[in-house]
């Protein structure tokens, strides 16, 4: 692969990896107690129904959990305190994320392997049919082309 | 190797299979299943306090020393009531018991409401009313009814969810008087 060609490569990659930092960074600005229960209200499931977050929903479960959530950041826990909190009382299953550890990792980490195995998979193959040369008559297939227009003509 | 393209399928292939397989076996689809099972098995029994009928404050600490049986409920749910005749059997066995509690926490029900149908019903057991739901949500209940048992040192060994019958109640008491592993 020449320099040149691989400039598109190297753009790509830079573009993933500005997008996945973007979209990683915390964002500073949301500090507000109600922004921050909110935000911990989205990561919830509700524990008494069904697909909807605590923040989505109106169950009185949900809305206890979202006044709860403001007595704890008022109570100075953080995020990962109140996480805890509820998968001690509730599991992970409280949580709609999986988390980074356990089976958490395994649902994360797996479809990035697929990714990394199919686009090097991918990339390999691209490689390989490149550099295979393309295929020439050899001197005997013409003369057999010939010797059957010949028949065909006759 | 002869066909690395083909290695690298099959690793794709195999991770895929794993993904599947786990999906399959470790990710419960019956949300009522996730919900009859209390994750408080064997850990002690979380921080609280309730106001009692006499307005009284009791806390967690206070159960300290005696078996108890905690009962989340409120007086509009009807498997509450459902549940109610076989509370108080269980209850009137036991009353005599000095080192046994039992507690109706009031779950998602105005104080006006629960004392009327305490009142009503002749409920003699303690009721804690906990208005911020700060009881409810440190037992991990998704609804009521739902019931705990405490051992005298403070581990929660039983739990029951959806209305108890007595046989159920007596266990769970049976496996709190045994104390805790």
């Amino acid at each position: 692969m020449s320099a040149r060609g691989g400039l598109p490569w190297v753009l790509l990659a830079a573009v993933v990896i500005v997008a996945i930092a973007w979209a990683a960074w915390p964002d500073d600005a949301r500090v507000s107690v109600a922004a921050r229960a909110h935000d911990l209200a989205a990561e919830l499931r509700c524990p008494d129904c069904e697909a909807l977050s605590v923040a989505e929903s109106s169950t009185p479960t949900a809305r206890a959990i979202r006044r709860d959530l403001k007595r704890r950041i008022a109570a100075g826990q953080s995020d990962a305190q109140i996480r805890q909190a509820y998968v001690d009382a509730y599991d992970e299953t409280i949580l709609l994320e999986p988390e980074g550890s356990g089976l958490g990792v395994l649902v994360w980490g797996l479809p990035v392997v697929v990714l990394v195995l199919g686009a090097g998979g991918l990339a390999f193959a691209l490689r390989r049919w490149k550099r295979e040369p393309r295929l020439h008559a050899t001197d005997a297939d013409e003369q057999l082309v010939a010797k059957t227009r010949e028949v065909d003509e006759r | 190797m002869r066909h690395p393209t083909r290695w690298i399928a099959l690793g794709i292939a195999v991770v895929v299979l794993l993904f599947g397989i786990v999906l399959a076996t470790r990710v419960g689809d019956d949300p009522q299943a996730e919900a009859s099972k209390s994750q408080l098995l064997d850990d002690p029994v979380p921080e609280f306090s309730v106001r009692t009928s006499d307005g009284t404050a009791l806390s967690s600490a206070d159960l300290h020393g005696r078996v108890v049986i905690v009962n989340f409920w409120n007086s509009w749910c009807l498997p509450c009531r459902d549940e109610l005749p076989a509370l108080k059997v269980f209850f009137d066995r036991h009353a005599d018991d000095p080192e046994f509690l039992m507690l109706g926490i009031v779950r998602d029900d105005t104080v006006k409401a629960a004392r009327a149908f305490v009142r009503e019903r002749g409920i003699d057991w303690t009721i804690g009313f906990d208005q911020e739901s700060v009881a409810a949500l440190a037992f991990g209940t998704r609804g009521q009814p739902e019931t705990f048992a405490v051992t005298a040192d403070g581990v929660i060994v039983g739990y029951q969810y959806g209305p108890s019958t007595v046989a159920d109640l007596e266990r769970l008491f049976a496996r709190a008087r045994q104390g805790s592993a």
